[in-house]
């Protein structure tokens, strides 16, 4: 029977560890906006254009 | 005497929409190979995108773009404010001089395609890394590089796009995210303890074999484990809110929710301590759970419909001082009594002043809500608030802005008394006696089942567990939150969804008439009593000549009727008074002209005397006395004589609109105007109409119905009537542009929705419908609940089956049936 109890401590475990990346992605700031990245993914980037502007977001050059 | 009614709706080709903004081309279209445009401005955003490919915009269905109609005449160069640091700094969050990052609120922000447009940013702006668009809060946060970009030139850059940027004179007042970020944890928590604490409850309540004595007590321990961080932590804020309410002796729900939460936990504990039972710990977790659910609904729906603007807004942001012999930019609060300023053509004046130099006229629309404007001479006073209607003018400031009289107006006591809502009302009523009745019952129970303590007590603890008025608590935010979600995406936003049910209860709706019934977009009718086409040139001519609304009317109005409705030379007149410096009509030009403030105007054309104005003045300048209807303007040209009336656009089927509240409702018209439109009105409002009414009246007529009784909605504009609006039982400001919204009103309705208030006030007593039998649902479950608990039979089980159950019901049968009633009833 004491498997069960091992069972429970190891659930408890797990679930407790789905709490905290819970608590952490709440805190990395993933809740503040539910709306935006549904329709973020909607408009397609058309496949000629590239992304130059990117090289620009490279502070040390 | 032949009438010509030259009326100019959007009479254009239905499939002729704006390649941008999809808003149908009528004058001042733009047409070009890539499509026709609604506006020049539509145009060259339209434009500017394609030439940085980024006609991705486009690919939706609806075309996307902000319609730039009314950007025309806005003056982009208040983006100059942003060069100042100290108003900079209300948009800038971080600067390290390498990296910045800017927070802009963007009232225009709508749809996927804004969001798609607004991060590629970058692509116009080599300055820029990155952006962030948040839909549902409107903002935008921009990561630039301070040495190649600053504030002003990304706010002019999304400017041209048609996102411009709010700037308001206050500080960003953002509510900071930990707040949200504790609900979404608390509910996180609650949420795994209540998942828990079932699985560990269902051995107790499925039949079978009895439980070993071992595991029994290893389950409760886990329990009560699990229980202390919903206690301590997730239900806190309940706790919280009860112990304030009662300490301010006003009983909301949130005391008899405390107590029936002390109730469930203290019972269990002493329960299981006492090994007489598992107690209701799972119940207790559940209930906040559910309860966490809803305040997180209601969070949401405050965030999707928060709007505050103070009157600042409406003033510019910064102001022309002249120093040292040179003109300089500076911030509004820093315009100090004894600076002298240049406010140039329709610019705010910002603070009283004196005029220095020459003449010059002023309208105090913003003001009194009369748009003719006043001539003021050198040396007189100008009151804050007014607008320059003619030419620049040099003024010396008298005191600072915040002393000014047009911050006196919005200090009026009625704005500084937040109002009493019907919801907290009934919510403070409904929990003092529910609190009562709650605890007379367990009092009661206990008395009954008395010789037997332990009974007595167990029963008391039972009724005020089912007490708990949860399922109550839940039905009105979720209910309401629906409704004012529903209700703003078809174009009426309310402030807090608790004035829907203030909006239910309405039975007087009184409306202000310029800019309320009367759109500014739409051209206003001229009707003449038939002048001959030369004569009728010369009139206009010599009405070109002047800036009152009247003489441009009938300036920029075809007189052949039919044929000239809709290929109408001239633009609109609302584009027009932005642009005073375009010419109305080609030469001959008005010559000796004569402008007498409040009486007509007279002058010479091709050598023909004419004159406009009141019937006195006409025949005062001309010699013979016209005749016609009271309330008409009288021309005389030559020998030709006649009338005119002005009558500016209703919005379309705003009759129609008011006939049918007129059914249900007391129909009031308040309007700054002069008597010009009574007849026009008549039909709609029959006798109960008030003209010349200042903003004072205004607010002393709300008031004056409110006492005896009547439940007032005033629908204004919020500038002239922002008084009115304040004092309502619900005040709802029109507005054809969101980006710019008025103080002190309950709700802002687009002006083009207006005509569908009837279906918005019908929505809104459904509403009130759902939520009474949302209440007497959940009355009817605690009723069960009580009854279970009175007889000392409300076990665990019971419980544990009855709350969720109770909760779930009224979750979905209030968000279903607001949700239901939307699509029958909103307009799409």
């Amino acid at each position: 029977m004491s498997v069960i109890v091992l069972l429970i401590v190891a659930g408890g475990m797990v679930a407790a560890g789905f709490l905290a990346a819970f608590a952490w992605a709440v805190q990395s700031g993933q809740f503040d906006d539910t709306c935006t990245p549904a329709v973020r993914v909607l408009l397609e980037e058309r496949p000629h254009t590239t992304q130059e502007g990117i090289a620009d977001v490279d502070l040390d050059s | 005497m032949r009438t010509a009614s030259l009326e100019l709706g959007p009479t254009a080709d239905p499939v002729d929409r704006c390649r941008h903004c999809g808003e149908p081309c009528a004058g001042g279209a733009v047409r070009t190979l890539a499509g026709p445009f609604c506006c020049a401005g539509c145009e060259s955003v339209f434009a500017i995108l394609a030439a940085h490919d980024l006609d991705g915009f486009y690919a939706c269905e609806v075309p996307p773009g902000v319609s730039q109609k009314h950007a025309e005449g806005r003056d982009r160069s208040r983006y100059a404010a942003l060069d100042d640091p100290d108003v900079a700094a209300r948009m800038v969050v971080y600067d390290d001089g390498r990296r910045a990052r800017a927070m802009f609120s963007i009232p225009a922000i709508h749809c996927a395609s804004c969001v798609w447009l607004l991060e590629r940013l970058w692509r116009l702006d080599s300055g820029v890394f990155a952006t962030e668009v948040d839909l549902l809060r409107r903002t935008i946060v921009v990561d630039y590089r301070p040495v190649a970009t600053t504030p002003r030139l990304i706010a002019e850059r999304l400017a041209s796009l048609g996102y411009e940027p709010a700037i308001t004179a206050e500080d960003g007042s953002a509510p900071p995210p930990a707040a949200r970020r504790r609900l979404y944890l608390q509910l996180g928590v609650a949420g795994f303890a209540f998942g828990n604490m079932m699985l560990f409850s269902i051995p107790r309540y499925v039949n079978g074999a009895p439980l070993d004595a071992g595991f029994q007590r290893l389950f409760d321990g886990l329990n009560l484990l699990f229980a202390l961080p919903v206690l301590l932590f997730s239900a806190s804020d309940y706790f919280r809110n009860a112990w304030r309410a009662c300490r301010a002796r006003a009983m909301t729900l949130d005391v008899p929710i405390a107590m029936g939460l002390m109730a469930l936990f203290g019972r269990s504990v002493i329960d299981i301590a006492a090994g007489r039972g598992e107690g209701f710990l799972d119940s207790f977790a559940g209930l906040v759970f559910f309860l966490l659910i809803s305040r997180v609904f209601q969070q949401r729906m405050f965030e999707r419909i928060a709007f505050d603007r103070t009157y600042r807004s409406f003033l510019p942001l910064t102001v022309r001082v002249e120093r040292d012999g040179a003109l300089t930019p500076v911030p509004l609060e820093r315009v100090r009594a004894g600076d002298v300023v240049v406010v140039r053509a329709h610019e705010i004046v910002p603070a009283d002043a004196v005029l220095l130099g020459a003449g010059g006229a002023v309208d105090y629309a913003f003001v009194t809500g009369e748009a003719a404007p006043v001539a003021v001479g050198g040396g007189e006073r100008v009151r804050a608030g007014g607008r320059a209607a003619g030419s620049a003018m040099r003024l010396r400031v008298l005191r600072d802005v915040s002393h000014s009289d047009l911050a006196r107006l919005w200090q009026n006591p009625v704005f500084a008394r937040p109002k009493r809502r019907w919801l907290a009302d009934v919510n403070a009523r409904f929990g003092a006696w529910f609190t009562g009745g709650a605890v007379a019952l367990a009092a009661a129970g206990a008395i009954v089942w008395w010789p037997d303590a332990s009974a007595a007590a167990s029963v008391a603890t039972a009724v005020l567990i089912v007490a708990c008025p949860c399922a109550l608590t839940m039905s009105a935010p979720i209910a309401l939150g629906t409704a004012a979600g529903l209700l703003g995406r078809a174009g009426l936003y309310l402030k807090d969804p608790a004035v829907t049910l203030d909006l239910s209860r309405i039975d007087t709706v009184a409306f202000d008439k310029t800019g309320t019934l009367t759109s500014a977009a739409e051209r206003p009718a001229v009707e003449t009593s038939g002048f001959a086409e030369d004569a009728w040139t010369l009139v206009q001519t010599l009405a070109a000549a002047s800036a009152h609304p009247a003489s441009r009317a009938i300036a920029a109005a075809d007189h052949a009727g039919t044929a000239g409705q809709t290929q109408a030379a001239s633009p609109t007149t609302a584009a027009e008074i932005r642009r005073p410096d375009r010419p109305l009509r080609p030469a001959p030009r008005a010559t000796g002209v004569i402008d007498v403030v409040g009486q007509g105007i007279c002058g010479s054309v091709s050598g023909t005397r004419v004159a406009i104005g009141t019937a006195a003045f006409v025949e005062a300048q001309t010699g013979a006395a016209p005749d016609g209807p009271e309330d008409a303007i009288f021309a005389a040209a030559g020998d030709a004589r006649g009338w005119v009336r002005v009558f500016t656009q209703a919005r379309p089927g705003i009759e129609r609109a008011a006939a049918a509240l007129s059914h249900a409702h007391d129909l009031v018209l308040l309007s700054g105007d002069h008597q010009g439109e009574r007849s026009r009105w008549t039909r709609v409002f029959g006798p109960r109409m008030r003209f010349r009414q200042t903003p004072d009246d205004k607010l002393a007529f709300v008031r004056d119905a409110r006492e005896r009784g009547r439940r007032v909605l005033m629908v204004g504009d919020g500038l002239n009537d922002a008084g009115a609006l304040a004092a309502a039982d619900v005040g709802m400001a029109v507005s054809d542009d969101t980006a710019c919204m008025a103080p002190a009103c309950d709700a802002v309705i687009d002006g083009r929705r207006l005509a569908s208030l009837p279906a918005f006030l019908a929505y809104a007593r459904r509403a009130r419908a759902v939520v009474i039998f949302c209440f007497a649902v959940s009355i009817g479950y605690n009723a069960i609940g009580l009854a279970l608990a009175l007889s000392g039979a409300l076990t665990p089980l019971a419980a544990a089956l009855l709350m969720p159950a109770s909760s779930l019901t009224i979750v979905g049968l209030s968000s279903g049936a607001m949700r239901w009633s939307g699509r029958r009833m909103l307009p799409a």
